[in-house]
């Protein structure tokens, strides 16, 4: 039975863990304008990095946006999660479909769309103008809350289908009997409904943490250039400054952050709901 | 139902589909990989160059389309490579610099490249042949502003506030103006950092590519950018009302080039295909389509479109020649302080 999972294995050692050790190289390696990069085995660049406001304040930023993403997606997400998770008609499937159609657009089309609502030209400002309700266009492209929305947008189907997933097992009666025994819609949600759900929401928020973290196109398109996340920070310089040393030591900072924060995550959601 | 013998046999078949037409690996000798631009310059280079000049000499064009940064990166990761995955590869002065520093590119001469001996002098390197090129030019709304800058140090008035627009991909070109516009030069980008913090403090304004300047322009955000001539022709051409304004300080040049890598697979193909490149009609079409200036002299331009894309005599005088070995060796400082002090 165990050999069932080689295949799997070989595909992440050779696809996922292989590339990292060997990006865990690179970031040891010194950068040079004209070579590339200069075999040495030093931890200079993860000490720059580190130590450097700007690459600081770039993971406080992406941090912040991430956790902001997640918890405005989590609050979005639950309601309809609990609609889609309890809904018994025969149009279920057709409910799930549609809440998965927005993945079926890439990010970049997708953003090219908010760039044209959001655009000083675009039409919520058009509409704006036209009504009135200002006398000169607002900024909307470009901002941090453009960055945040096209997030949103991106996530809220991972966020909705765990979660309902989760809901859909948690039996109808256990909500009959809370109600039977006197506790309110809200008393029942808070004591029932949420504890039990509690891994669908672990799950879903550590999965669209993860890709709110890692945001590239959003950030790049909707944020434009001066809206600093880390993985626009990796391209940079991967492929405009060609200091592959230096991306790959920013990468494995954002993977480190990332990981440290989702284990801290799992670890303080899994105490919180199993002790009780 | 698909048996377990029909499915291996159709799986054999399709990897070997794929193999035999798409894989580089397997290019015959016939075939001709070209690491090139898309948009425009790659259809260009299919319309005029890979269907005319080199079908009918039995070489199958495929090319490898991707921005010059990753194709840099490319090259410079496979030189050591016996084989590389690229016959021809195109990319501007400055990346073909820093290539060539590599020993990676093959040495260019006049028994390799017959019409080499038409190409402008000033323009030759060792290890390629210049394709097309144009200069960095002030692009300024003719509707809105009446009596435009004659220098990049005009750019700093404060009248222009809020009103110059810079792509953010151009952070080298655009430091290098700033340079030039705070008494610097091709050897000296130290006024730059300078002149780009007081840029920052007139309210400039960045957009992540030349098409959303583009669209700033046109919606008229922005009035003033520094830019291509041959950008501004191609603007001009889609209905946005610009003229240029070729700086006191001198114009850097932009020259487009194409090289054999020293691993190119088909070296007899690719000298070929450098030679289709400099035709004189292909170069007059590149000039029409994208307002890039021939880099061969028996390239004639019909006269409307050499007024708008060429330099004049006195223009042409003005042609900052570039120190690559400085930018070069400069560029992490360049790209950190446009990053995390310009824009930060």
């Amino acid at each position: 039975m165990a050999l069932l999972v080689v295949p799997a294995c070989l595909l992440v050692l050779a696809l996922l863990v292989g590339p990292m050790i060997l990006m865990f190289r690179i970031s040891l390696e010194q950068y040079s304008p004209t070579q590339l990069m200069i075999a040495t085995f030093s931890p200079d660049n993860y000490v720059r990095a580190a130590t450097d406001p700007y690459y600081q304040q770039v993971i406080l930023t992406t941090l912040g946006v991430a956790l902001l993403c997640t918890a405005l997606t989590l609050v979005i997400a639950y309601p309809a999660a609990y609609w889609v998770g309890r809904i018994q008609s025969r149009w279920k499937s057709l409910v799930v479909i549609a809440t998965l159609f927005p993945l079926l657009v890439g990010n970049v089309v997708r953003s090219a769309g908010w760039m044209a609502l959001f655009a000083r030209g675009g039409l919520i400002n058009t509409l704006l103008l036209r009504t009135g309700l200002v006398a000169e266009p607002i900024e909307l492209l470009y901002t941090p809350k453009a960055v945040v929305l096209g997030i949103i947008a991106v996530v809220l189907p991972y966020m909705i289908l765990t979660i309902a997933s989760v809901i859909e097992s948690i039996p109808r009666d256990l909500e009959d009997a809370a109600s039977n025994l006197g506790a309110s819609s809200l008393r029942t949600f808070w004591r029932v409904i949420l504890p039990l759900s509690a891994p669908g929401v672990a799950a879903g928020c550590i999965l669209v943490f993860v890709l709110c973290m890692n945001t590239y196109a959003t950030a790049v398109l909707l944020g434009g250039p001066r809206f600093k996340m880390m993985a626009p920070a990796v391209y940079d310089q991967f492929v405009r400054g060609n200091n592959w040393p230096m991306g790959a030591t920013l990468a494995f900072m954002l993977l480190a952050v990332t990981m440290g924060f989702t284990l801290f995550g799992s670890i303080a959601f899994a105490r919180r709901y199993r002790v009780k | 139902m698909i048996s377990r013998r029909h499915f291996l046999s159709a799986s054999a078949g399709a990897a070997s589909a794929l193999t035999s037409n798409f894989s580089p690996a397997n290019a015959q000798s016939s075939q001709l990989v070209v690491g090139t631009w898309g948009g425009d310059y790659g259809q260009l280079l299919s319309d005029i160059v890979d269907k005319p000049l080199i079908a009918p000499k039995g070489i199958e064009v495929v090319q490898d389309v991707a921005n010059a940064d990753p194709r840099k990166t490319k090259l410079l990761a496979e030189r050591q490579s016996r084989r590389g995955s690229m016959d021809v590869a195109c990319l501007s002065d400055s990346d073909a610099y820093i290539v060539a520093g590599t020993n990676a590119f093959e040495a260019i001469d006049a028994g390799k490249v017959s019409r080499l001996g038409k190409v402008f002098p000033e323009l030759k390197t060792e290890t390629a042949i210049p394709h097309i090129y144009s200069a960095q030019v002030i692009l300024y709304n003719t509707n809105k502003v009446t009596a435009p800058p004659q220098s990049y140090a005009d750019l700093w008035d404060p009248k222009w506030r809020g009103r110059i627009g810079l792509a953010d991909i151009l952070w080298s070109a655009n430091t290098i103006a700033a340079a030039l516009a705070g008494g610097g030069s091709p050897t000296n980008f130290d006024p730059a950092e300078k002149m780009l913090m007081d840029w920052r403090s007139l309210d400039v304004k960045i957009y992540p590519s030349n098409e959303a300047l583009a669209a700033a322009l046109k919606s008229e955000e922005v009035w003033l950018s520094v830019m291509w001539l041959a950008r501004g022709f191609m603007w001009k051409k889609s209905g946005i009302p610009l003229s240029h304004v070729v700086p006191k300080e001198g114009t850097p040049a932009i020259v487009f080039e194409a090289s054999v890598p020293r691993n190119a697979r088909n070296k007899e193909g690719a000298f070929t295909y450098l030679d289709a490149m400099l035709d004189p009609k292909a170069q007059a079409a590149f000039a029409d389509k994208m307002g890039y200036v021939p880099t061969v002299s028996d390239a004639v331009l019909p006269e409307d479109i050499a007024q708008q894309v060429s330099l004049s005599e006195a223009d042409r005088s003005k042609l900052v020649k570039l120190d690559f070995a400085y930018q070069t060796e400069r560029s992490q400082r360049t790209l950190d302080f446009w990053n995390k002090q310009f824009k930060g």
